[in-house]
């Protein structure tokens, strides 16, 4: 079976919100039933098992950007690095899981080349942390969000209010869109259309 | 031999040289039978898919999304080159040009495990002078990672491959230089031109053609023409940029209004006459990495004044082909112009020697040169086990 690859900004130690901790209550005990791989941003490029995942570290390969969607552009260069070297040494991958905006372009860049169906895990969005999108840099972030949404195969949420607000407010088909309590049952289930 | 080129500009959208650079070297590289394909920019007024002197060439078009600064724009436009390289038929080689189109060279390198050229053709710090913001950081550090990246670079100069491997820490054996080709056809006929609309019959014309930034020098030839006091003289500046208004107010400051001209951007054809009816072409430039603006003055049999930087330098053999000033000084612009001005045979010399010189620059030697670049990489690409696995 081949593994399913997450995709993420941030894993314990590398600790920066509420993500890493989600992602480090569940990823473990379902690396038990299914292959996975983890993908994550660290401090130097490497392989290592973490928390019984084999994870690909990739090292942030530029230092400076003038704001967090210029951040965003260069760190997923950097996991497409390290997904991409995943994904060759597995010989190809069942599924594509990325976390948030900030890890989907990689996410959806590699699902257009392998052919690989993404989904990607929707935590919040421009509109909810920034409660109106007034400024440019809101603007470009809410456009980068549309456009990652749009091209996963399925998006995952934690709740029906954020359902309705990603059908309303990102224009994202109703039934694309599952809402899962976060557990690894559950999420086990849910991969069970791509993963057999 | 398959070559996936990634360019921000390409004919009919052309910022400066490097969309010219990409236009001239793709079409050389398909008449030797290399299979090109071009992702570039459109702004929606050109063809998403279109076929130029061969050269397959799909446009992507940035403004379906919104973004609040430069660098922003051209990840946006990046992120599009990615996906529509998806949609694409396979290749062997990915050649990008500059830090432009750095983001999407390294993402399609890594998903499809294809080597990676890199043309630099000039650098954040050389261009500024220095890196003062986090904006000139970012470009100066996605232009490390390029060099970094790519198995192999291309320069346009000897001067260019000293400053990549100083400024970018670039290994010297990964760096070749293949300087830019030059076409006498390539600003077309001179067209119809009334000499009378841009100086008087006493007066002789020195022409300056480039963009009005700072490292482009306009404000030496200004300050070189307030000393010189020569009225017999007339200075055509052809070019625009945000100097502009600066230079204007330096020569009502500096008493030479009168005598300096300012034509802003002007047509192909209007250029060349430009360039057939001047008495002297001058180039100041503070940072120069090639100077094709040299190339084509000579190519009008125009003589030249270049400042002794970057390419111009190497383009130049003061005395020879054209005079050199020393950079960044008017009082020694003041004093070749002067030269150049008074001395017939110099000036004729000069002319006869300049059109040997353009017999080094030719588009045909730079794919040739460009092509023994993809093969070495190629070579080496093969030897090695970095490759798709499935």
């Amino acid at each position: 079976m081949k593994p399913v690859i997450h995709i993420t900004w941030e894993y314990s130690p590398y600790v920066v919100g509420a993500l890493s901790q989600e992602l480090g209550r569940i990823l473990p005990p379902l690396a038990k039933t299914i292959p996975l791989v983890l993908v994550v941003k660290g401090d130097a490029d490497g392989v290592s098992v973490i928390d019984g995942i084999k994870t690909y570290k990739v090292g942030q390969s530029v230092r400076t950007s003038p704001h967090v969607l210029i951040y965003s552009h260069v760190l997923n260069l950097d996991l497409v690095r390290g997904a991409s070297t995943a994904i060759y040494d597995a010989g190809g991958a069942s599924l594509l899981h990325s976390h948030d905006w900030l890890s989907s372009l990689a996410g959806v860049y590699l699902a257009l080349h392998f052919a690989i169906p993404l989904v990607i895990s929707v935590y919040s969005t421009e509109i909810t942390r920034a409660h109106a999108i007034t400024s440019l840099l809101s603007m470009g972030i809410y456009d980068v969000e549309r456009y990652c949404f749009q091209r996963a195969e399925a998006l995952v949420v934690a709740s029906e209010e954020m359902k309705r607000h990603l059908t309303k407010d990102y224009s994202v088909d109703a039934g694309k869109v599952s809402v899962l309590k976060g557990t690894h049952d559950n999420l086990l289930g849910f991969y069970r259309r791509w993963v057999r | 031999m398959r070559v996936l080129m990634i360019s921000w500009e390409y004919p009919p959208h052309v910022v400066g040289g490097l969309g010219r650079h990409v236009f001239h070297l793709s079409k050389t590289l398909v008449a030797k039978g290399i299979n090109v394909k071009v992702i570039t920019f459109t702004d929606g007024s050109s063809p998403a898919e279109d076929r130029m002197n061969g050269v397959e060439v799909v446009r992507v078009n940035p403004y379906s999304l919104r973004y609040p600064d430069f660098i922003s724009w051209i990840h946006g436009l990046n992120m599009l080159m990615v996906e529509r390289a998806a949609s694409m038929d396979d290749f062997d080689i990915i050649h990008v040009h500059d830090w432009l189109t750095a983001p999407s060279g390294i993402a399609v390198k890594h998903i499809t495990r294809r080597p990676l050229i890199a043309t630099i053709h000039s650098t954040e710090t050389g261009r500024r002078g220095g890196l003062r913001n986090d904006h000139e950081r970012h470009i100066h550090e996605l232009e490390w990672l390029l060099s970094y990246e790519a198995w192999g670079i291309i320069c346009c100069s000897h001067y260019m491959l000293r400053e990549v491997s100083t400024n970018l820490g670039c290994p010297r054996d990964k760096i070749a230089v293949i300087p830019n080709g030059y076409e006498q056809a390539c600003l077309g006929s001179p067209a119809p031109l009334n000499r009378r609309n841009y100086a008087e019959d006493s007066e002789k014309i020195v022409l300056y053609v480039g963009r009005l930034v700072h490292e482009k020098g306009p404000h030496l030839l200004v300050e070189a023409a307030s000393k010189l006091r020569r009225w017999d003289l007339k200075y055509l500046i052809v070019g625009d940029g945000a100097m502009r208004p600066y230079l204007v107010d330096m020569t009502r400051r500096l008493g030479v209004a009168d005598k300096v001209y300012f034509l802003g951007h002007v047509p192909d054809g209007e250029l060349s006459a430009l360039y057939h009816r001047a008495s002297v072409a001058v180039f100041p430039s503070l940072y120069e990495p090639f100077g094709i603006v040299a190339l084509e003055a000579m190519g009008a049999g125009a003589p030249v004044i270049v400042s002794g930087v970057g390419g111009l330098d190497e383009i130049v053999q003061h005395g020879h082909n054209g005079l050199k000033f020393i950079p960044g000084s008017s009082d020694s612009l003041a004093y070749n112009l002067n030269w150049m001005m008074s001395d017939g045979a110099l000036r004729e010399r000069c002319i006869r020697n300049a059109r040997q010189t353009l017999g080094r620059f030719s588009w045909g030697a730079a794919a040739d040169d460009t092509i023994n670049v993809y093969k070495r990489v190629l070579g080496e690409y093969e030897g090695g086990a970095w490759k798709p696995t499935f």
